[in-house]
């Protein structure tokens, strides 16, 4: 694979590692000192395709085919005019036939074909959808910051954690270094011998490593990445069925303290609602029934009829 | 219904009583409360005893009753009998002496209204007292309304009440159905519908389920029309072979009339009399603890802040000529 390098003052990577690449629109590149030389003025024309450009529409070169740069650099600019999305369209067939649209938008203008057609389909669509574009950027703008607010937020975790981590780990240095102190005072001043004082030191310090060592373990992440607490295991054994009685409805038994009121159904039957008044048809739309008045009457009047008193 | 309703559970009484008791406890309530007070002018012949607390009730009923039937628009039979049915109950386990009878009257009628869905609005409500100046009804209607949450705080949030009105209907369906012997059931109606007037103004509804009262309502119809529906007992109710309980039957009836007879109205000058005790006590005890529950109220912001001395300023000759 050659080496890749400007094609003005024939730089490479290889003899200049610092070498930056620059694109602009037309998909062309140039080496940074080109284009700072070139463009002194702040704009200029492409050296290998006299397409008039700008300064400032340099990027640094991100792919080896600096073709792809220009198609990417397309796309957004495509994409920030055809920035509907799925549910801005009726059915899954029209929205991938916009889709396709807008691929061979890209396509055509990457590579040069019927350019001035193409942008001229794009200004009309521009123009049609300018509603639809200004409130799906919007919405597109609102994402983005719901987005970098969640990556912040991830940071600040990583950094707290960072320093948790360098602070426990000074503190750990720190109590080494006090028992080593105290060994050293130790076996200055003490009486007892400089063997047992060796082994109470050693004793202490298995001690304090062991301390040290389950506290990293307490310390240790309690949360996955993806955000699942860790003890949590996921088990793929079957879910324990747990049988329960089935509810059997029990007629409920209520005492009316009175004589037997005849069904609802009953009451036309056995001619109570030739005594009530008939429902008017305006009635009825609201789920009325003469039945009904008449049912509740009777209940009231035998409710408690019996009703032992005194 | 009226089978597993809150009336039957809490607010039907054995017998006439424990009534008597329920009152007489409540005045005594009210006398112990004076009395531990310490206020320098109590003294036990100061207060009503319960004849005359019970002379002053039927008074101010019989009052709630003749507004409620001046009432405009037409106040439904069913709500006028909640009303009473409210006071009557307010007034079993309070002292008229602490609550003064002409607000909770009002109170009933109104918490009565909307308990029943009969759709009238306050101003609506507070136009009936005809007597009364527009500023003197707005008074009113601020007693009230600071007087309701009492009254349903009173009647134990029990606010659904078994009038007899719709077990008549239901009676007298089931007489047109089932007991052709009886040639014309509705000449019944009009002396029943009396009768049960008349039953309101009286502690039956705190004796007897509705539908008994009913009962009794028809049957003493009949017996005056002189016609005998025994058989509509015996045969219809299925109580043939059921000795006891029609007897039980006969029983209430029996005692729901003599209940009815023992009836009369307050003697004007009796009422009067002690009328006059009753400001009195009002005046000198009442305004106190009036006046707290008003500030009360305002540092809620529900009321206006005019501790205005409503009591004074509304009396009963207002109501007079209802």
């Amino acid at each position: 694979m050659d080496d890749q390098g400007c094609p003005r003052c024939k730089t490479t990577k290889y003899r200049n590692p610092s070498l930056k690449l620059m694109v602009n629109v037309c998909g062309h590149t140039l080496c940074e000192s080109c284009v700072d030389m070139l463009f002194v003025r702040g704009s200029g024309n492409c050296v290998q395709c006299d397409t008039p450009l700008r300064k400032s529409n340099f990027r640094v070169q991100l792919f080896e085919d600096p073709t792809v740069d220009k198609e990417v650099e397309i796309r957004k600019k495509v994409l920030k005019i055809y920035n509907k999305r799925e549910f801005d369209f009726s059915s899954l067939r029209e929205y991938n036939d916009y889709l396709e649209e807008l691929e061979e938008i890209v396509y055509k203008l990457t590579n040069n074909i019927e350019v001035e057609r193409t942008k001229r389909i794009m200004e009309v669509y521009q123009r049609e959808n300018r509603d639809v574009i200004q409130k799906n950027k919007a919405k597109l703008t609102h994402e983005q910051e719901e987005l970098e607010e969640l990556l912040l937020l991830e940071q600040q975790e990583n950094e707290q954690r960072r320093l948790e981590t360098l602070q426990e780990e000074q503190r750990q240095l720190q109590a080494k270094r006090k028992s080593k102190q105290a060994l050293l005072d130790e076996l200055e001043r003490s009486h007892v011998p400089a063997t047992i004082l060796l082994a109470q030191h050693k004793d202490r310090a298995t001690q304090l490593e062991t301390q040290i060592e389950k506290q990293k373990q307490v310390v240790k992440t309690t949360i996955f990445s993806t955000g699942i607490p860790m003890g949590q295991t996921v088990s793929l054994q079957p879910v324990v069925r747990i049988m329960e009685a089935l509810y059997s409805y029990q007629p409920i038994d209520i005492h009316t303290y009175g004589p037997q009121v005849p069904d609802l159904d009953q009451l036309g039957r056995l001619g109570y609602l030739n005594h009530v008044r008939a429902a008017q048809p305006q009635d009825m739309a609201g789920g009325y029934s003469s039945g009904l008045a008449c049912h509740r009457a009777i209940q009231d009047a035998f409710s408690g009829l019996f009703l032992p008193l005194g | 219904m009226f089978h597993n309703s809150s009336q039957k559970k809490s607010w039907t009484f054995k017998n006439e009583d424990e009534l008597e008791q329920l009152r007489h406890k409540a005045n005594q309530k009210y006398r112990n409360k004076m009395l531990a007070s310490g206020k320098p002018a109590v003294s036990d012949s100061l207060f009503l005893d319960l004849h005359e607390e019970e002379v002053l009730f039927r008074h101010y009923e019989k009052r709630l009753m003749d507004f409620c039937n001046a009432f405009k628009p037409v106040m439904p039979k069913s709500v006028v009998g909640t009303a009473i049915m409210y006071f009557r109950r307010f007034y079993l386990n309070n002292s008229l002496m602490e609550y003064h009878p002409r607000t909770i009257m009002l109170t009933c009628a109104y918490l009565s209204c909307k308990v029943d869905e009969f759709n009238v609005s306050s101003t609506q409500f507070v136009g009936n007292l005809v007597q009364e100046s527009v500023s003197g009804q707005e008074r009113a209607l601020e007693q009230i309304l600071e007087y309701e949450l009492l009254l349903i705080q009173q009647l134990n949030f029990h606010l659904v009440v078994h009038n007899p009105y719709r077990p008549l209907e239901g009676l007298l369906i089931d007489l047109k159905t089932r007991y052709p012997l009886l040639e014309n059931p509705e000449s019944l109606r009009k002396s029943a519908d009396d009768f049960l007037t008349r039953v309101t103004l009286t502690d039956i509804g705190l004796l007897f389920p509705p539908s008994q009262i009913a009962m009794t309502a028809i049957m003493n119809s009949a017996s005056r029309a002189g016609l005998s529906m025994d058989s509509y007992l015996t045969e219809c109710l299925e109580l043939k072979d059921n000795k006891e309980m029609l007897s039980k039957m006969y029983d209430t009836m029996r005692r729901i009339k003599t209940l009815m007879k023992k009836y009369e109205l307050p003697k004007p000058e009796e009422v009067n009399a002690y009328k006059v005790k009753l400001e009195r006590i009002h005046a000198e005890f009442g305004t106190n603890t009036n006046l707290k529950r008003k500030r009360g109220y305002e540092n809620d912001g529900h009321v206006a802040k005019e501790p205005r001395m409503t009591e004074e300023e509304w009396t009963d000759d207002d109501l007079d000529d209802l």
